[in-house]
C-alpha cells in the first residue's frame, strides 16, 4: 500500500520585517513531508522557527516563498478568506497554553470546533461526548476550564482537535506547561490515537523525553532543516 | 447565543454600565417621543378644526379669549359675501375663573366653554360630528340648559349623562359625554350660545354695565365666528374677500395659511424634541461602541483561538455584532419600560387636571425597540468587523 502524503512543503521561507534595516528571517527554506499515520517531533533551539512553521502548515500564516500541499491540495494559491474552511475540516490544533475558551464548558469547547467544521448540533454533541469519554473526562464535561487541571484541559483541547476528524494534528509544545509525569501521560494519549486511529501528528517539543516517544524526529536550526 | 449572555454576564459591571447608557438614551427617546406624539396629535386636531373653516375673531383679541366681541351685524354682513355659505357665531370662555395662584400648576388646557348658535346651520368642514361615549351631542333642538362635556371634564368632575353641572352659578344638565379625542374637545363644555353670552357678560363688569345701560345687546357678544364657504369656492379667496371688507374690525384666519403656520410651528417643535432625544441616543451609541471595542480587544486571544479552530470571519463578525445588538435591545427594552412607566405616572397625575402630556402608542414603542436593536448593531458592526480581520498568528502568539 502506497503511503498517502498529508503535508508536502518545499523551500518555505518567512521573514518578519521589524524595520527597514532589521529583518528577522524565521524560516530560510524549510522542506518537510508528513505521511499519513506519521507521529513526528520537531525539535530545535528556541527561536529556530518551529512555531512559525506550525502556523504556516496550519494555514494561520502564509510563507513568503515555497510550496505547500495539504492532503494533495496546493495551498499556495488558496485565498486567505478560504483558509478557514480547510483549517476547520483538515487541521486540528493543540497549543501549549491549552487555549480553551474560558466561558465555555469542556463539552461546549469541543462542540464549538465541530460547529465550525459544519456538524449538526446533535451530531457534534454526541461526538464531543464520545471523545471526552475516550480521553477519560466523562465526569468533567460540564466543567469550565478553570475548574480543570492542566492535564485535563489539554485533554479537552485534544478532543477539540479531533472532533472534525482532521487529516493532520499540529501540536505546538503540547506538554510545555505540564509536569513530566502528566507530559508523558498526554504523549501516551496522542500515541494511542496515532496507533489505534491512525491519526497523523506533528509535535513541536523542547523535551527530549517527549521527543523520544515519537517515531520520527525533524530537526530545525536557524530557520533551516538540520 | 447562550455564550453571548455569558460573555455579557462575565463582564457584568461594564455591560451594566453600557446598558445603563442605552437605558438613559432610550428612556429619553421614549419620553420625548411620547410627548411629541401627544403634542402632534393635539396640533393635528387643532389643525383639522382650523382648516375646516375660516375663523373670524374681533381684532385685538387673542384667539378664542374674549376681550373684544364680534357684533351680530358684522356676522350677518359677512354672511352676505359672495362664496360664504354659513356663518356660525360662538362664545368661548373658561369654565372656571383662572386663579392666578395655581395657574402655573395647570399644564394642560383649562376647561373651556365652547358655545355655538344652535340655530345656525354653520358646520366645520372637518368636524361635523363628535363620537359620543354617553348620551348625545347638543345642537339644533337642544335646550339652553343642556350641555355635552369632554371626557377630561367628565373624569375630573365625575359626571355622567343625566347629571347636573354647575358653571358660573348656573345649573346645566349633562346630556352627553364626548369620547376621548386626545385633543381640545376633551376639555370642552359644549352648550348653546345664549347662556354663554349671559355668563360672559356677567363675568365682565365693563360689559355688564354697558348691557345694563342697554348699550350692548346680548347677541353682539360673540367671541368668534366660523365661516364656511360654498362648494366650488376657494377658501383663500373667500377669506381674502372678508379681510378686504372687514379687515379693520376683525382678524381673519384662512384655513390654508393657518395650516401652514401650524405645520411650521410643529416642525420646529418636533425638531427640538427629537433633536434632544437623538443627542441622548448618540451618547448611548458611543457607549456601546466603546464597550465593544474594549471587550473585543480583551478577547483578542479568544478570537484567535476561534479562528485557529476554524471559525469563519463571517461567523466572528456575526457573533460580536449580535452581542452589541443584544446589548442595545436589552438596554432599549429597559429604557422603554422606564419611559412608559414615567410617562404613565405623570399622565395619571395630570389626568386629574385634564392635562395628559404623553401619548403612548404601541407602534411607536415597537419602533423604539427595533431602533435600539439596530443602534446596537450599528455600534457593534465596526468593532466586529475589526475582530473578524484580526491576525490569528498575532493573537495566538500572545499566549
Ligand atoms: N511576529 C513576529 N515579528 C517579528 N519576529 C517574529 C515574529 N514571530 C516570530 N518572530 C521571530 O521569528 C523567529 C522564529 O520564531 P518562532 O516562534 O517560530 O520560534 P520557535 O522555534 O517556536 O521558538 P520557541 O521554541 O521559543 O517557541 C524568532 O527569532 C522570532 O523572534
Ligand atoms: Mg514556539
Amino acid at each position: 500500500m502506497k503511503e498517502k502524503i498529508i503535508v508536502k512543503a518545499k523551500g518555505l521561507k518567512k521573514s518578519y520585517k521589524m524595520s527597514k534595516r532589521n529583518i528577522v528571517a524565521a524560516l530560510r527554506g524549510v522542506d518537510i513531508e508528513v505521511k499519513e499515520g506519521d507521529f513526528s517531533a520537531i525539535i530545535g533551539p528556541s527561536g529556530c522557527g518551529k512555531s512559525t512553521l506550525m502556523h504556516i502548515l496550519g494555514l494561520l500564516d502564509r510563507p513568503d516563498e515555497g510550496t505547500l500541499e495539504i492532503d494533495g491540495v496546493d495551498m499556495s494559491r488558496l485565498k486567505e478568506k478560504k483558509a478557514y474552511k480547510i483549517r476547520s475540516k483538515k487541521i486540528g490544533f493543540i497549543f501549549q497554553g491549552f487555549n480553551l475558551i474560558p466561558t465555555l464548558t469542556a463539552l461546549e469547547n469541543v462542540m464549538l470546533a465541530g460547529k465550525y467544521g459544519g456538524m449538526r448540533t446533535k451530531e457534534r454533541k454526541e461526538r464531543a461526548k464520545k471523545l471526552l469519554k475516550l480521553l477519560g473526562l466523562q465526569d468533567r464535561i460540564n466543567h469550565k476550564p478553570n475548574e480543570l487541571s492542566g492535564g485535563q484541559q489539554q485533554r479537552v483541547a485534544i478532543a477539540r482537535a479531533l472532533i472534525n476528524d482532521p487529516a493532520l494534528i499540529l501540536a505546538d509544545e503540547p506538554t510545555g506547561e505540564l509536569d513530566s509525569k502528566t507530559s508523558l501521560e498526554i504523549m501516551e494519549i496522542l500515541k494511542k490515537l496515532n496507533r489505534k486511529e491512525n491519526k497523523t501528528f506533528l509535535i513541536v517539543t523542547h523535551n527530549l523525553d517527549v521527543a523520544k516517544v515519537c517515531k520520527k524526529i525533524i530537526r530545525l536550526k536557524d530557520g533551516l532543516n538540520a | 447565543m447562550i455564550e453571548i449572555f455569558r460573555n455579557m454576564w462575565r463582564r457584568k459591571f461594564r455591560t451594566f454600565l453600557t446598558i445603563f447608557g442605552i437605558v438613559i438614551g432610550i428612556f429619553a427617546f421614549t419620553v420625548m417621543g411620547s410627548m411629541a406624539l401627544k403634542l402632534n396629535k393635539m396640533i393635528d386636531g387643532g389643525k383639522k378644526y382650523i382648516t375646516g373653516q375660516i375663523t373670524i375673531s374681533p381684532k385685538g383679541s387673542s384667539y378664542g379669549m374674549s376681550s373684544g366681541t364680534l357684533p351680530i351685524d358684522t356676522i350677518n354682513k359677512i354672511a352676505q359675501i359672495d362664496g360664504v355659505d354659513k356663518v356660525g357665531a360662538m362664545v368661548s370662555m373658561l369654565v372656571e375663573d383662572q386663579n392666578p395662584d395655581n395657574a402655573s400648576m395647570n399644564m394642560g388646557q383649562p376647561a373651556t366653554i365652547y358655545a355655538t348658535d344652535f340655530n345656525s346651520e354653520f358646520k366645520n368642514r372637518n368636524w361635523e360630528t363628535m363620537d359620543m361615549r354617553e348620551g348625545k351631542m347638543v345642537g339644533a333642538g337642544s335646550t339652553d340648559n343642556e350641555i355635552a362635556i369632554g371626557i377630561n371634564i367628565a373624569t375630573d368632575k365625575k359626571l355622567h349623562a343625566g347629571d347636573t353641572y354647575k358653571i358660573h352659578g348656573r345649573e346645566f344638565r349633562v346630556v352627553g359625554v364626548v369620547n376621548k379625542t386626545m385633543t381640545g374637545p376633551d376639555d370642552y363644555v359644549f352648550m348653546s350660545i345664549t347662556p354663554a353670552r349671559e355668563m360672559l357678560i356677567e363675568s365682565n363688569p365693563f360689559m355688564e354695565s354697558l348691557f345694563v345701560q342697554n348699550r350692548l345687546k346680548a347677541e353682539d357678544v360673540n367671541s368668534m365666528a366660523g365661516v364656511s364657504w360654498k362648494d366650488g369656492y376657494d377658501s383663500e379667496k373667500v377669506a381674502t374677500e372678508i379681510k378686504d371688507q372687514f379687515g379693520k374690525d376683525v382678524s381673519v384666519m384662512s384655513p390654508v395659511k393657518m395650516g401652514e403656520l401650524i405645520d411650521k410651528a410643529s416642525a420646529t417643535m418636533n425638531a427640538i424634541i427629537l433633536g434632544s432625544a437623538m443627542l441622548a441616543l448618540i451618547v448611548g451609541l458611543f457607549s456601546i461602541v466603546n464597550t465593544m471595542v474594549m471587550s473585543i480587544s480583551e478577547r483578542t486571544k479568544e478570537i484567535g483561538i476561534k479562528k485557529a479552530i476554524g471559525a469563519s470571519p463571517r461567523s466572528i463578525a456575526f457573533e460580536y455584532t449580535l452581542e452589541a445588538g443584544i446589548i442595545g435591545l436589552v438596554g432599549g427594552a429597559i429604557g422603554m419600560g422606564l419611559g412608559v412607566l414615567a410617562a404613565d405616572i405623570i399622565n395619571n397625575k395630570m389626568a386629574a387636571k385634564g392635562a395628559e402630556i404623553f401619548l403612548i402608542e404601541p407602534n411607536f414603542l415597537i419602533a423604539v425597540i427595533v431602533f435600539s436593536f439596530v443602534v446596537g448593531i450599528l455600534a457593534g458592526i465596526i468593532p466586529a468587523i475589526r475582530a473578524s480581520k484580526l491576525n490569528v498568528v498575532d493573537a495566538v502568539r500572545e499566549l
